[in-house]
């Protein structure tokens, strides 16, 4: 009988695009009947014990951020690391963009064409990361990633066209799909109760590649400058630091890492039949669900302007104050670096917050710290001293970055069923939003760039309005209070009648059950387990 | 909230690196008291002429200037001359990084120092050889008299006012060598080829792992047909 039943819990569903949810709840049930006979530490299949302490199915309980382990905390680092080498990649341009935008005679609308094509890339990549990450593993999406564009990045020294310049960086932002496959790794190696925090410092630390580039890139091409290359040749140069780094991740990936806590996917047996969710109707939920459109449409105004900063701060900063490129590239870094602290700051927020005044809590705060990046981001087009535009930049990165944390705390409740195609849906926004903002207010030589980034202010307040739209039943939305629903009416709503009858929908009742936390107050404290945490990117 | 006190820290400190940005001369205050003339000289041919194309490296430019006779007498301050290479509009159009501003302080249609001469009513001559940072666009050339601190007082240009006349192109370098191209391949070539290597050394290891099991299940299944054949000649099934 109880085997039955682990059965039946089994067959969770919710297979997407982006898979982490599907694999911590199937490999639950498999790990507790594995393990039924082990009372001693527990030991991958080669019987090595764990360094950490671990659950039922291997996934560490903890964190050690100074740890090197195998294999949680070196698969942390691999992967955290390699996300940011491909942001490094595709933001290595930028920095360098005074330089190369003599060297090939580039317009304005060339520039802003190829930061387009920096970020466009990645919205299919992403799309399609998670179910390559659910075929072959996150090792192997990760390093074939990297490994098939690094040749991208060595392209990078032959361009002498415009076209070729576009076509070259929209190869190489096809790598930023890794942020997919450094998810689901940690979702693979990381209990639910610590796997957001894995998960956003692990984002939040490969978002920094795009801040570390703006360092580094110039600091390499005054050496190469100084060695004696002209200074057309030394950009070019610079770009294989990016490009043989990323080939040795990838093969640092492929040798060392591996997919799960006791092995890679290969070496190990699928015991047990995974029923999986059928794909239309995972889908259907998700495009059915308006609360999709309204986040993926605000996370392109918090991380799509991030990202539309990464491609024009360095050179804003170059021209508007008369920088030389070095100190410019310091500046513009200290943006993307603040992705330290700033985006796994912004779900510590969201949580706290909602701890108080649960779900409308976490929109409220949502909706406050977006507003204000936008209303920073307004000052910062205003600002014309230096010193002003360089803590004004400070202040609106740690508003912008925090606000796509607090989004991501905000996602795992929208639908059970659903989580990967709206996370993926909801990145994909992200990088929309760079499209859009790129496209509107960085391409014409009508606006000035100080012009742009005013108007990007604006359209951020205006777009973060719609966060007001949003309204979940069973807690409310920013002005309406919750009805009677209850959370299980509305996860069980994501099930058709059919399906029910199955008992298809069992796994997202338990989750209902540990979503009452988003009343906040109004629930009594014994009844939360930090569910939160439970799954979170 | 520590994160703002760093913030403002390294703010603090990049403050030093902040130099006070004074508003310019205007340049429409300027005189055109000088005259300029700039020539290519081609060394390859060794050919002199007024308008045409440059190239960076091998071609010098041949600029002269002297005061206009008109203006004699107005040129009590002038301590020095600064001769500039600078954009033509058709090189700046869509490029807000080369925008002609009033106040030359913001100013960026000249971005390329040549040299800096002392003054002499009389002018003088220099020869440059065009360096190879120079991109390729189409130029003129423009000199500046300047006082001891380095002001604007007047100008000279070897264009016309709507900058249309005498106008001269200038071919840079590509920035590209044989050895880069060569680099960029071979590390493509190992980049894409290791992995393949990888790939298929693991390929190779599943398919003996899978033959190995495989082989195990093919002598089960014999066992299973010996087995069935055995109980049916005995008669049992």
């Amino acid at each position: 009988m109880a085997s039955r039943k682990s059965n039946e819990s089994e067959r969770e569903v919710g297979s997407s695009t982006g898979h982490e949810p599907v694999f911590v709840m199937s490999m639950e049930t498999l790990g507790e009947e594995k393990n039924s006979n082990t009372s001693s530490e527990p030991t991958d299949i080669r019987g090595r014990k764990f360094p950490l302490p671990v659950d039922s199915e291997h996934k560490a309980k903890t964190i050690k951020i100074y740890s090197f382990a195998a294999p949680h905390m070196q698969t942390f680092h691999l992967s955290w690391f390699s996300f940011m080498i491909c942001f490094f990649s595709t933001f290595a341009a930028p920095p360098l963009m005074p330089v190369i935008r003599d060297n090939l005679n580039l317009t304005k609308a060339d520039v802003g064409n190829s930061g387009i094509a920096s970020v466009s890339g990645s919205i299919i990549s992403r799309l399609l990361m998670g179910t390559i990450c659910d075929l072959v593993g996150p090792r192997y999406g990760c390093a074939i990633l990297m490994m098939l564009t690094a040749p991208a990045v060595f392209c990078m020294p032959l361009v002498s066209t415009v076209t070729g310049f576009i076509l070259v960086r929209f190869c190489i932002g096809f790598a930023l799909a890794t942020f997919v496959s450094c998810q689901f790794w940690m979702s693979s190696m990381f209990n639910s109760k610590i796997v957001g925090l894995a998960n956003g410092t692990a984002a939040g630390w490969g978002n920094l590649g795009g801040g570390i580039t703006q360092l580094v890139m110039p600091l390499v091409y005054g050496l190469i400058r100084h060695i004696g290359a002209e200074n057309y040749t030394a950009w070019r140069l610079a770009f294989f630091v990016p490009g043989v780094i990323q080939t040795f991740m990838g093969l640092l990936v492929l040798t060392v890492g591996q997919d799960l806590p006791d092995g890679n996917y290969a070496e190990l047996k699928r015991s047990g039949d995974k029923v999986k969710d059928s794909f239309q109707r995972v889908l259907w939920n998700a495009v059915s669900n308006y609360r999709m459109y309204i986040f993926a449409l605000t996370y392109g105004y918090c991380f799509g302007v991030e990202l539309t900063v990464d491609n024009i701060i360095a050179e804003y900063f170059y021209d508007r104050f008369d920088l030389n490129l070095q100190t410019a590239g310091i500046i513009a870094s200290t943006f993307g670096l603040m992705n330290i602290v700033a985006r796994p700051l912004g779900g510590v927020l969201s949580d706290l917050v909602a701890r108080r005044f649960g779900m409308r809590g976490r929109l409220w705060n949502l909706w406050i710290i977006q507003t204000l990046g936008g209303v920073l981001c307004i000052v910062l087009g205003i600002s014309g001293n230096l010193t002003s535009a360089i803590v004004v930049m400070l202040i609106f990165s740690f508003f912008v970055q925090a606000a796509c944390g607090a989004t991501f705390g905000i996602i795992p409740f929208i639908s059970r069923r659903s989580l990967g195609v709206i996370s993926g849906a909801t990145g994909a926004g992200g990088n929309v939003g760079a499209v859009v903002t790129q496209a509107l207010f960085f391409m014409k030589s009508t606006y000035s760039t100080e012009k742009g980034i005013l108007l990007m202010g604006v359209m951020m307040v205006c777009v973060t309005m719609v966060i007001f739209l949003v309204y979940f039943p069973q807690w409310g939305g920013m002005l309406c209070p919750e009805s009677k629903a209850t959370e299980e009416d509305y996860y069980k709503s994501e099930w058709d009648e059919l399906e029910q009858t199955r008992g298809l929908h069992l796994a997202s009742l338990k989750f209902a059950e540990n979503a009452k936390s988003e009343r906040g107050r109004r629930v009594a404290p014994a009844l939360v387990s930090s569910p939160e945490h439970e799954i979170r990117v | 909230m520590s994160a703002i006190k760093i913030a403002l820290v390294l703010a603090v400190a990049l403050l030093a690196l902040v130099s006070v940005a004074e508003a310019g001369v205007s340049f429409k205050s300027l005189n055109e008291t000088l005259t300029v003339q700039a020539q290519i000289h081609d060394r390859a041919t060794n050919m002199t002429f007024f308008t045409g194309l440059a190239h960076v490296g091998t071609d010098d430019m041949v600029i002269s200037w002297a005061l206009n006779s008109s203006f004699a007498g107005k040129d009590a301050r002038y301590v020095n001359v600064k001769i500039r290479l600078c954009y033509a509009p058709v090189s700046q159009t869509d490029r807000g990084w080369r925008k002609t501003k009033d106040d030359l302080e913001k100013d960026k249609t000249c971005s390329k120092g040549i040299t800096q001469q002392k003054y002499v009513p009389t002018g003088n001559t220099t020869i440059w050889r065009i360096t190879k940072d120079v991109p390729g666009a189409v130029y003129f050339v423009r000199v500046y008299a300047v006082d001891a601190l380095g002001t604007e007082l007047a100008f000279g240009q070897t264009t016309d006012k709507a900058k249309t006349i005498n106008l001269m192109e200038i071919v840079p370098i590509s920035g590209r060598h044989v050895s880069i191209d060569i680099a960029a391949a071979v590390f493509s070539v190992f980049s894409v080829g290791s992995l393949m290597g990888f790939l298929g050394l693991e390929a190779i290891k599943q398919r003996k792992a899978n033959s190995k099991a495989g082989h195990f299940f093919r002598e089960a299944f014999i066992d299973t047909i010996r087995g069935q054949s055995v109980l049916r000649e005995v008669k049992i099934i």
